[in-house]
């Protein structure tokens, strides 16, 4: 078997030709590498010496014409740094918080999180749901929408992700993780953003994490919510969710579970009430 | 490949394959403190601090740590100087068969560093990534609430 062959570049121009190379990838905090296996890896590139380790939160660079500003989250940041910066009372925050154990936090990279997407991802849905940019370097090079990084798969060709980011701008938020003991892969998970202006609802977003597609937005959900008032919405209808049965759950349990959940923590954020289970 | 590290402050030059993890290497050259589990990151046996944060050293291929500073629970304390963490686990009954003890107090002094006076709630949760299969975790949480009181007041 061929030994591996490590590269330390220090500049993004090197790292767009090694990622030409065959069977190179990049290496972050390196637990999902060693989850899928080095049998097919001949080369891996060591990212701590680049530009990518950096949270910036300039709510005085006004996006777009927008009236805030963005929280730009470098590729190499842990999860745990993730937390220590935006804590508990921002989604991402609290659902990273949540994630895996308190060392594998230490090296679970947010760049190396989204490039494998796992099914049990603590990370993806608050993303999703804030509307996250992703600026890739090397062959696709610039900034993309997060749900088209997700769907273009050519994107992820010899490229690098080199940060995310998303408006500063405060939500009320629930976010919920089907698990069966405090340390486990969710199931799923759901993440849900809500804007009021007075007692109406002005913006909403709802996003499952860890159901067929790996990912569902429900916008008709979102739409059929937006411009009503809180507090008069008694019941809300929520369609099917499609899951594949997992080893310990069925699909039909699964569809069942994220229905019920989904319809409990709509309502309550509704209320005004705060989950973070 | 060849590669230096820093450990509990001392100079190891050492000559790995490119796909060893610190915990092969660490063992490799004497440090058998670092204990080999699962290998998988989930039991928390293997444990270091690598520029003074707590990861599982089966989850980090060696070449991306070199250079870099590596604390075992060693570094911390020995026999005849242990430090008040070391003591109060013993003091406290917090160790029985002892092969999680050197993941539980490194991650019980990456605790105390950041927090000086944690509640029940932030002890369990800095060692949701250490598992005891003898203890039942009540001792290990006695003691890093007694090294915690003694560090604060330095008694």
């Amino acid at each position: 078997m061929k030994e591996l062959c490590w590269y330390f570049p220090s500049s993004m121009d090197e790292v767009s030709t090694l990622l030409k190379k065959r069977g190179v990838i990049p290496y972050g905090g390196g637990t999902g590498i060693l989850k899928t296996g080095l049998n097919r890896v001949e080369g891996l590139i060591d990212l701590s010496c680049l530009p990518i380790h950096f949270f910036r939160r300039d709510n005085n660079d006004r996006y777009n014409g927008s009236s805030y500003g963005r929280i730009e989250i470098g590729a190499t940041q842990t999860f745990a740094e993730v937390t220590e910066q935006l804590g508990q009372g921002h989604i991402l925050g609290c659902a990273l918080g949540k994630s895996a154990s308190t060392p594998l936090r230490n090296r679970i990279t947010v760049g190396g999180s989204m490039a494998l997407f796992p099914a049990w991802s603590d990370l993806m849905g608050p993303l999703i749901a804030l509307e996250a940019e992703v600026t890739l370097a090397g062959e696709q090079q610039g900034t993309y929408p997060i749900t088209h990084y997700l769907t273009e798969r050519g994107l992820r060709k010899q490229t690098l992700i080199t940060g995310i980011s998303f408006p500063d701008t405060t939500w009320s938020f629930q976010y919920f993780r089907h698990t069966r003991t405090h340390f486990d892969y969710p199931a799923f998970t759901i993440s849900l953003l809500l804007k009021k202006d007075g007692e109406k609802v002005s913006d909403l977003r709802v996003v499952v994490v860890g159901c067929s597609g790996k990912y569902k937005r429900l916008h008709q959900v979102e739409e059929s919510l937006i411009g009503r008032l809180g507090e008069e919405i008694e019941s809300i209808s929520v369609s099917r969710i499609p899951f594949t049965g997992k080893k310990f759950m069925s699909s039909e349990y699964l569809e069942h579970c994220a229905q019920v959940e989904l319809e409990r923590r709509l309502l309550a954020l509704l209320k005004g009430e705060i989950f973070h289970g | 490949m060849d590669g230096e590290f820093i450990v509990n402050g001392e100079r190891l030059k050492v000559s790995f394959r490119p796909a060893a993890t610190l915990l092969d290497i660490l063992r490799r050259e004497g440090h058998t403190e670092v204990k080999e589990g699962c290998r998988e990151g989930q039991c928390g046996s293997c444990v270091i601090l690598l520029k003074g944060r707590l990861v599982n050293s089966c989850q980090v291929l060696a070449a991306s740590a070199m250079g870099k500073e590596i604390t075992t629970v060693k570094g911390l304390g020995s026999l005849h100087a242990p430090h008040p963490i070391q003591t109060a686990f013993v003091e406290a009954g917090a160790v029985q068969c002892g092969f999680c003890t050197p993941g539980m107090i490194l991650a019980s002094y990456s605790l105390l560093k950041k927090n000086q006076n944690p509640d029940e709630e932030e002890i369990r949760k800095a060692l949701d990534g250490n598992l005891c299969r003898c203890t039942g975790y009540v001792k290990i949480v006695d003691a890093i609430k007694l090294a915690a009181r003694r560090m604060r007041t330095d008694e």
